[in-house]
């Protein structure tokens, strides 16, 4: 049986996403401005984009490359981001670089990299990559970095070598902390991704939102607005399930997500 | 154990050998200098770019921008932060409405601002707020509700009556917290309006940098990026400053 | 009412203790419920009846999980019964007051301001001016022995020069009861006698009414005039033993005298025969 403050905890965002929505509603109606559709009318421009195959398989080619350039992150970002954690020579090595490309616009890289690379899809999923990999890199730095000495002790004394030890012992203790980093890097692929294509103009997401504009297809806009927005929530909805399933044993997270581009 | 000098050569060398391979790449003619200019000519256009008064007045659009984001969102997300963690029933309307809207690209968002708002300070402006506002909103929220009880009730006993507490004690307590969010608040907003600047403006870095690419100046390119970094960097370090001043009887800060 | 003394060294009132005793606090038929999950209570503290007189230094004494530091803050006003009341000098308590001070294991001193301004926090809230607070807070500081760490910021000073920066923050805005914690749990053994006999010394100069929790029999023993041993699941009083030594009292002649040993080992006994002896530490 679940009990009714979990009942209101599940439904808590849904009348939030409602209510933001039926706020929109109130506004549009309220200012009555031509680029100002409402909230029901650019709802039920929804399924004319995602219906248009044109616009479908361009969506579906971004979230590919997105997926992509995440996944690689996430594969060379989480084993850096350990080592940086274990090894004071690692750590000092790469944190000043860290730090240098840390204010960097990563999706500003695109017109330079495009320059380079032509538009193809290695430019883009490059972009991605860049987008996703520091805040995994960090979080499984800072993950790593608090692993207890003496489980590693253990360890060395059961006879692990150092890079059993780093697999068996720390990749788990610090996987909490790694996943939270996953969490806000997936995120951060999504935005990446959507401003790499307004900068670039050449397809995908960013790119159907501001041809809408040009055109004045104001409908079309707020609805791939609305589109790209449930394309974040929900990502980040799945990956909490994933997270939390997987690291039930660590002490329950701080449930407000953590996200920023 | 490494000494500190030790330690800083290491840290720069990964830097020195970029800026080498890079250099390298051009002397060895790997890659002409229409694509990829030269570091040392890249650094002297940017000593140009400087001093004059029109790439000035782009730096100057784009800090007006940054400053104004950056402030709304730390004064909206200290108070909300502060007010959900103070209150229930805030709390209770303002947790789903954030697990809601942090984790939707604000970038999105950025067309609609535009036809709302203009293709000015405006748009930009919010958009920056937008992105800031979360990760400072959540930080503070974390330190007011993470507040060690025991400081509450020792000031509670020595006579601070409840209204005041929220700023005697949950404010300087939730101070890092705070803080920490301010800083990634603030390399967010850098990061974005520049971004923003990119995808549709009139002036202001991002805009430089487009105006570059369009006409395939390559270095012009790399300046007003180098630009936005340093002015990272220098806002972040500065607010490093501000920090360990405010948090000098902190541990760990 | 809050008599704020007129001259720095005013704090220390001559002892009163010929004064006939009166019941300062008087805890009547607390029970205190904690709900640990959707279906769970736990019963913390069962009807819980006692009168603590005026100058009297009284131990609360029992296992980790009797609920002792609950009651503790009951008196304190941190926490409401969930039946049963407290009174301060036949007043209900409803909340916390500068009337009862608080003394906690976790020192729980403000990190953002130095050990001065902490001792001054109390008696700025109380509206004393800012240069009376300084030099009352001055006076509080040397008396528990930190002169030259006034500046110092709290994360600077060691586990047993905290607790003392707590204790003077605590005394600086004059409470009628002490209220402590556990306060030296956190302390080795060696800091943690040397503060209990600085307590017992600056006790003695005006003999306010002290509520000490702790767990060590020693302790209790040897600061208080009266011993409350508790039992827990649930948390009763088990038994209210008068310390009938001798104050003021030395350590060292303390630990010699047979009426203390007697006491440390009756105390014991009684709790190794109620089935929680290996959970009193």
């Amino acid at each position: 049986m679940i009990s009714p403050a979990a009942v209101a905890r599940r439904a808590a965002p849904v009348l939030a996403c409602i209510g933001l929505l039926a706020a929109w509603q109130v506004a549009s109606l309220g200012l009555k401005n031509d680029s100002f559709p409402t909230a029901l009318e650019a709802i039920r421009a929804v399924p004319d984009i995602l219906g248009d195959k044109e616009s479908l398989i361009n969506i579906l080619a971004s979230l590919r490359r997105m997926a992509i350039g995440f996944g690689i992150a996430v594969l060379v970002s989480i084993p850096l981001g350990l080592l940086m954690g274990r090894s004071r020579a690692v750590a000092s090595f790469f944190n000043p670089l860290l730090m240098v490309i840390y204010p960097v616009p990563k999706a500003a890289l695109m017109p330079i990299i495009m320059l380079w690379l032509g538009v193809g899809e290695a430019t883009k999923i490059l972009v991605i990559f860049l987008g996703v990999s520091l805040p995994v890199i960090y979080h499984s730095f800072e993950g790593a970095k608090a692993v207890e000495e003496k489980m590693l002790w253990s360890g060395a004394a059961m006879g692990l070598s150092a890079l059993q030890r780093l697999v068996r012992i720390v990749l788990p203790a610090a996987l909490p902390e790694i996943l939270t980093g996953c969490r806000t890097g997936l995120v951060l692929a999504l935005i990446t991704m959507i401003t790499s294509e307004m900068i670039a103009r050449q397809s995908g997401a960013g790119n159907i939102l501001f041809n809408a504009l040009d055109m004045g297809q104001y409908d079309t806009v707020y609805a791939m607005i609305i589109v790209v927005g449930a394309m974040g929530i929900c990502l980040d909805a799945v990956f909490e399930r994933v997270r939390a399933g997987l690291v039930r044993w660590s002490e329950p997270q701080f449930d407000m997500p953590l996200s920023f581009s | 154990m490494m000494s500190r000098s030790a330690n800083a050569i290491l840290g720069l060398a990964p830097i020195v050998l970029v800026v080498a391979l890079w250099q390298a790449l051009v002397t060895f003619g790997f890659a002409p200098a229409v694509l990829l200019p030269a570091p040392g000519f890249v650094f002297t256009r940017l000593l140009e770019q400087l001093v004059t008064w029109a790439f000035q007045q782009e730096v100057a659009a784009t800090l007006i921008r940054l400053f104004a984001g950056f402030a709304i969102a730390v004064v909206l997300g200290v108070s909300i932060g502060i007010a959900a963690a103070a209150s229930p029933a805030i709390n209770a309307v303002v947790r789903p409405i954030v697990r809601v809207l942090a984790p939707l690209p604000k970038v999105a968002l950025y067309p609609a601002l535009l036809l709302l708002l203009g293709f000015g300070h405006g748009s930009k402006i919010t958009l920056v707020a937008a992105d800031a506002l979360f990760p400072i909103l959540l930080s503070t929220y974390y330190g007011a509700s993470t507040v060690e009880q025991k400081l509450i009730w020792s000031a509670m006993a020595a006579g601070t009556p409840r209204y005041k507490i929220l700023f005697k004690v949950v404010l300087p307590a939730a101070m890092p917290s705070i803080l920490t969010g301010c800083r990634i608040g603030l390399v967010i907003s850098c990061i974005v309006v520049f971004l923003a600047e990119m995808i549709t403006s009139t002036d202001g870095l991002g805009h430089a940098l487009v105006t570059a690419a369009r006409t395939f100046q390559a270095v012009d390119m790399f300046v007003p990026l180098i630009t936005i970094s340093l002015l990272g960097l220098i806002l972040n370090a500065l607010l490093g400053a501000v920090r360990s001043y405010l948090l000098r009887g902190f541990p760990e800060a | 009412m809050k008599v704020v003394p007129s001259r720095s060294s005013d704090w220390v009132r001559p002892v009163t203790s010929q004064k006939p005793a009166s019941a300062i606090i008087e805890i009547d038929r607390v029970s205190q419920v904690f709900q640990t999950s959707a279906r769970n209570d736990h019963l913390a503290l069962s009807d819980i009846s006692l009168t603590i007189e005026e100058g009297a230094f009284v131990s609360i004494l029992g296992p980790s999980g009797c609920g002792k530091s609950t009651l503790l803050y009951i008196v304190g006003g941190f926490v409401s019964p969930t039946s049963g009341a407290a009174k301060m000098k036949g007043q209900a308590i409803t909340g916390p007051g500068p009337d009862r001070g608080p003394v906690f294991q976790e020192f729980a001193l403000f990190p953002w301001k130095t050990v001065l301004g902490n001792v001054m926090y109390g008696p700025r809230q109380q509206g004393v001016s800012a240069t009376e607070a300084d030099a009352q807070s001055r006076a509080l500081i040397e008396m528990v022995g930190l002169k030259g760490y006034e500046n110092f910021y709290p994360k600077e000073l060691s586990g047993g020069m905290k607790q003392r920066v707590a204790l003077a923050r605590t005394l600086a805005y004059h409470p009628e009861v002490l209220l402590m914690d556990e306060p030296f749990g956190a302390l080795d053994a060696h800091t943690r006698t040397r503060l209990q006999n600085d307590l017992l010394n600056i006790w003695e100069r005006d003999r306010k009414t002290v509520l000490f929790v702790t767990h060590s029999v020693d302790e209790a023993v040897f600061l208080s005039d009266k011993v409350v041993m508790m039992s827990k699941s649930p948390g009763r009083i088990r038994e209210v033993i008068d310390i009938d030594l001798p104050r003021p009292r030395r350590r060292n002649e303390l630990l010699l005298d047979p009426r203390y040993q007697k006491y440390v080992v009756d105390i014991e006994r009684m709790f190794d025969e109620s089935d929680h002896a290996g959970s009193l530490l």
